[in-house]
């Protein structure tokens, strides 16, 4: 099952690599903005499928919108002269961060659990 | 769990999203690395093999130049065949020089002031009009890229061609010439015209600052010869004396 996304991940980045010309330099940024803001969708998933308030309308929402407004957000940075595209980055970066720490926690959380009731169920 | 599959098909299609997204990321960022490092060691390689190049096209002109030499001095004897060889050493040196009417492939370039307008504040009106140095640099570049002839504004440019600047207004041998101004250059197109789009380089400048630029290859392209053939009241020739 989980295969499935993973083969799609794998066959997207092969297919563009070698099949597709190179962007114009001067949007790899934006590229990679877009990308930092995907990874943190991503993540935000993770940790909400732990949560049991998984959403796939939440997910394809935020993953395409937010793309797309933080790659709006450096480009119009870089019009005005202002460095937005750190602040996407620094926002970002803390909310991956939070979101990975969460994750961790709750299957840290998880384990001990069920850690414990296997300790207690053989003595009842 | 009862959405056990539905999670499948936004999952998948958001994978494959982002691996595209990193695919194109990855191969751009390796592009923009190969460039760098890689821009200097074949600009090396390339000016090696040029060298070479050279040297072998210097070999085989001297041994043209030592095979006509032996037909000047055979031909000596005979007049007829002498005058038929300094007629065809006039007419290439009527080219060089600039007193005939040429023709050939190359390119035209028109370029005029530029369209965009601010404040004086920023940096005033003269970094959006046309210099004499602009002028210098494309003629320079069009040179460099070996254009056999090269007219501006319909001047001829010959070796004593001078483009300046007097009180604002810019001559080129001693005519006032003004904006919008027309290159011809005849030579190979392609390498006129790479070396005038080069990176960086003039036009690229010009057409940041909205100057508008516009460069096209020509077949026949007709260069009118020098109105005033130059004077030479100081040089004279050095008389090679025989040995």
């Amino acid at each position: 099952m989980i295969g499935i996304p993973i083969a799609a991940l794998v066959m997207g980045f092969l297919l563009v690599y070698f099949f597709l010309p190179a962007i114009p330099s001067q949007w790899a940024d934006y590229v990679a903005i877009a990308i930092i803001a995907g990874l943190d969708a991503f993540v935000g998933a993770g940790r909400n499928w732990l949560e049991r308030r998984f959403d796939e309308a939440i997910f394809i929402s935020g993953f395409f919108v937010n793309m797309l407004l933080a790659a709006l957000l450096a480009y119009f940075g870089d019009k005005l002269g202002v460095d937005l595209y750190l602040a996407v980055v620094v926002a970002l970066g803390i909310r991956i961060f939070n979101n990975l720490g969460r994750t961790r926690a709750l299957l840290v959380t998880a384990r001990v659990e069920a850690r414990r009731a296997r300790g207690i169920a053989p003595s009842e | 769990m009862t959405g056990g599959k539905r999670w499948i098909i936004p999952m998948t299609f958001v994978c494959l999203v982002l691996g595209a997204m990193l695919g194109i990321q990855v191969h751009s960022q390796q592009l923009r690395g190969a460039t760098e490092v890689g821009r200097q060691t074949s600009a090396l390689v390339g000016m090696l093999s040029r060298n070479e190049l050279q040297v072998e096209q210097q070999k085989q002109e001297i041994e043209k130049l030592r095979a006509r030499l032996a037909e000047y001095e055979r031909e000596a004897a005979s007049e007829k065949g002498f005058a038929r060889l300094m007629t065809e050493e006039l007419a290439t040196s009527r080219i060089a020089l600039g007193t005939v009417a040429v023709r050939g492939p190359g390119v035209v370039l028109e370029i005029s002031d530029s369209t965009m307008r601010t404040s004086n504040d920023f940096g005033g009106a003269d970094v959006y009009v046309i210099h004499d140095f602009d002028l210098l640099q494309i003629a320079n570049e069009l040179w460099c890229a070996g254009a056999e002839a090269v007219s501006l504004n319909g001047q001829r440019l010959i070796t004593g061609s001078a483009i300046a600047c007097s009180a604002r207004l810019i001559e080129v041998n001693k005519v006032t010439v003004a904006s919008p101004f027309v290159f011809q250059a005849i030579g190979d197109k392609q390498k006129l015209m790479a070396a005038l789009n080069i990176r960086d380089g003039v036009l690229d400048r010009l057409r940041v600052l909205q100057f508008p630029v516009k460069l096209t290859p020509k077949d026949e392209i007709v260069i009118p010869p020098i109105s005033v053939t130059p004077k030479y009241d100081f040089a004279q020739p050095v008389k090679e004396k025989k040995q």
